[in-house]
């Protein structure tokens, strides 16, 4: 087991910096200043942070008159109640006008949703943002990858949607390292490999390594790639990796309706056609319980990529290709 | 502080206006054959106010930080705020018979990146009062001391999100906020009494905290004067209930609802500029 380090307050902190240097920069939570744990941000910017109340289509609308006036709002507070209450506000009111609206949306995922339950695990919010023209839509791994895609999502000039998780949030990367938009991240590559990996969010990243670790005692040469931007993905990288491996899994703690599965399946249909194994809820709703337990009870345990790979390599032989 | 002049001249001069709004509405939809005659006729007189005469805002600088905004919360009236936006000097026009063609720089609701002057995407209903919060917020933070106005429709205070924005407004005393009801007594589907059932709404507004006023919309002065009382108002936002009669000025499309959404014939054009005065 990992140390846990929150998402969420990595969020605010990189917020925070960048409040300090752009009189621009405002926030509208949706009482969701503690959830945020932005307590002490709103009482550093007063005037610069606004509480609209339980009002998500409200904070979205508001937002996007504030965009359209010249300021950059930050939007933080659940996943689901933004990319779904919200949808609308967020597609005809931001993503219509292009407006440089960034939404932070916390319990990304049944990990983050975890003992709430099902009312608060939210698994369609990157397949809803990815389906809305002109949203760019990221997945951080962990703590680092927020900070540095909260970062990075200001110079877009335009509307993003960031997946926030639960605050006890696994660390995946111990040390800094040079974070890029719309890049896939190469993880682990063995060239050549029998399959490829695609994953998003550090729970499942953790899972992977683990069953890479296990697939390599095996035989099997695996590479991992952690897709931190599903819109706009890394075609070419993605596409690289697929013409090489030609077998590939994805694994994503989200229904693998509409989210990285989807995208690498759509990629891979147009670029390189791979036999493909999607882990993920597979179009069913979870249940209330311990992260860990609830995604080796919902087919994300590293048993379940270690099956998948080999069913990948072996259909793969089958096609001998 | 601003001032609102109040004169017989201006009075008669925006009367014009209003009337120029209103041919160039039912000329538009006829040439385009596309479009909604009567909601975009019962706001022409609060458009023709606010454009030719309250708003500070400048055709040659469209985007100047400072202007005032407004936001038509009721997008599918969007002829008029078209015309207004064209006859003010935003854009040619030469642009209104294209309005909801392919291309156009008039889509068929509001969208702000095509239409010069256009401060607000807008059409899905119950959406124009939290947009000018938002403006009212920045204006705060930029230190802009520009007024925002929205115009809604009375059939949309049916949705959800008009009170979810009338609560967060007074709470951050939205005095630079004014918000006209067009409430013409007619939505898409009937009445609105029928329908959505909003009565008694100007009880409603006040207790949201909200200033009120109940003013005749076709009455230029009246909307003239609600509006310098209401710019007056610093700690709380403003309500204008304006009563007005759905396709005001055609006689045929009067509180006729078959008029919500159609578009006129050669012939009925002929008779609708007719009653709106001719090429006088």
């Amino acid at each position: 087991m990992s140390a846990l380090q929150s998402t969420r307050i990595a969020a605010i902190e990189a917020i925070d910096s960048l409040m300090e240097q752009n009189p621009r920069i405002v926030l509208v939570f949706a009482d969701s200043v503690k959830v945020f744990r932005a307590t002490e941000l709103v009482k550093k910017y007063p005037h610069r942070c606004f509480d609209v109340g339980i009002a998500e289509q409200n904070a979205v609308t508001v937002a996007a008159g504030m965009a359209s006036s010249g300021l950059i709002p930050f939007v933080a507070t659940y996943a689901g109640f933004l990319t779904m209450r919200a949808c609308e506000q967020i597609r005809t009111f931001v993503a219509y006008p292009k407006l440089p609206v960034i939404f932070l949306g916390a319990n990304g995922g049944i990990a983050g949703g975890e003992r709430e339950g099902v009312t608060h695990q939210f698994i369609e919010d990157l397949g809803i943002a990815r389906i809305l023209p002109s949203l760019s839509v990221v997945s951080p791994a962990d703590a680092y990858e927020t900070h540095q895609a909260v970062l990075r999502a200001v110079e877009q000039q335009g509307p993003v949607y960031i997946r926030i998780g639960s605050g006890r949030d696994p660390v995946f990367f111990e040390q800094p390292y040079p974070f890029e938009w719309g890049k896939a991240h190469v993880i682990l590559e063995q060239n050549p490999e029998d399959a490829v990996i695609f994953a998003t969010g550090g729970f499942m990243l953790h899972r992977c390594k683990q069953a890479v670790k296990l697939l390599n005692k095996e035989g099997f040469r695996i590479s991992l790639l952690n897709i931190h931007t599903l819109k706009p993905l890394d075609t070419a990288t993605v596409g690289r990796f697929l013409q090489r491996a030609k077998a590939a899994v994805t694994v994503e703690d989200h229904t693998v309706i509409g989210g990285l599965g989807s995208a690498i399946a759509e990629a891979a249909s147009e670029l390189y056609p791979v036999p493909l194994v999607r882990l993920g809820l597979q179009d069913t709703f979870a249940e209330s319980g311990e992260p860990e337990s609830l995604l080796d009870a919902y087919g994300m345990s590293v048993t379940n990529i270690n099956e998948s790979v080999k069913k990948v390599v072996s259909l793969k032989n089958q096609l001998g290709r | 502080m601003r001032s609102i002049r109040i004169d017989q001249e201006t009075i008669i001069s925006l009367e014009e206006k209003a009337r120029q709004i209103r041919k160039d509405v039912v000329t538009m939809i006829h040439q385009s054959s596309d479009g909604h005659p009567s909601p975009a006729l019962s706001i022409a007189d609060m458009i023709a106010a606010l454009y030719f005469h309250v708003l500070n805002i400048d055709p040659q600088n469209p985007e100047k930080p400072d202007r005032d905004r407004l936001i038509l919360s009721k997008g599918h009236a969007c002829t008029a705020l078209c015309a207004a936006l064209a006859r003010r000097g935003f854009f040619p026009l030469s642009a209104l018979p294209t309005f909801r063609s392919l291309h156009s720089i008039l889509q068929g609701h509001p969208y702000q990146k095509k239409t010069p002057g256009l401060d607000a995407t807008t059409g899905s209903l119950g959406h124009g009062i939290s947009i000018g919060l938002g403006m009212v917020l920045a204006a705060r933070v930029l230190g802009l001391d520009y007024f925002t106005y929205v115009i809604i429709g009375d059939g949309e205070q049916e949705e959800g999100l008009i009170w979810e924005a009338a609560m967060a407004a007074a709470k951050y005393k939205a005095g630079r906020l004014i918000v006209l009801a067009d409430c013409n007594g007619l939505q898409s589907g009937g009445k609105i009494q029928e329908v959505g059932g909003i009565e008694p709404i100007q009880p409603k507004w006040e207790a949201f905290g909200w200033h009120t006023q109940s003013i005749d919309g076709h009455n230029l002065k009246e909307i003239l004067s609600a509006i310098l009382k209401a710019q007056q108002v610093e700690e709380k936002p403003s309500i204008i209930l304006a009563r007005t009669i759905k396709g005001k000025g055609v006689p045929f499309m009067e509180n006729n609802n078959d008029w919500h959404k159609k578009v006129p014939t050669k012939e009925e054009l002929e008779l609708a500029l007719a009653a709106l005065g001719g090429n006088r």
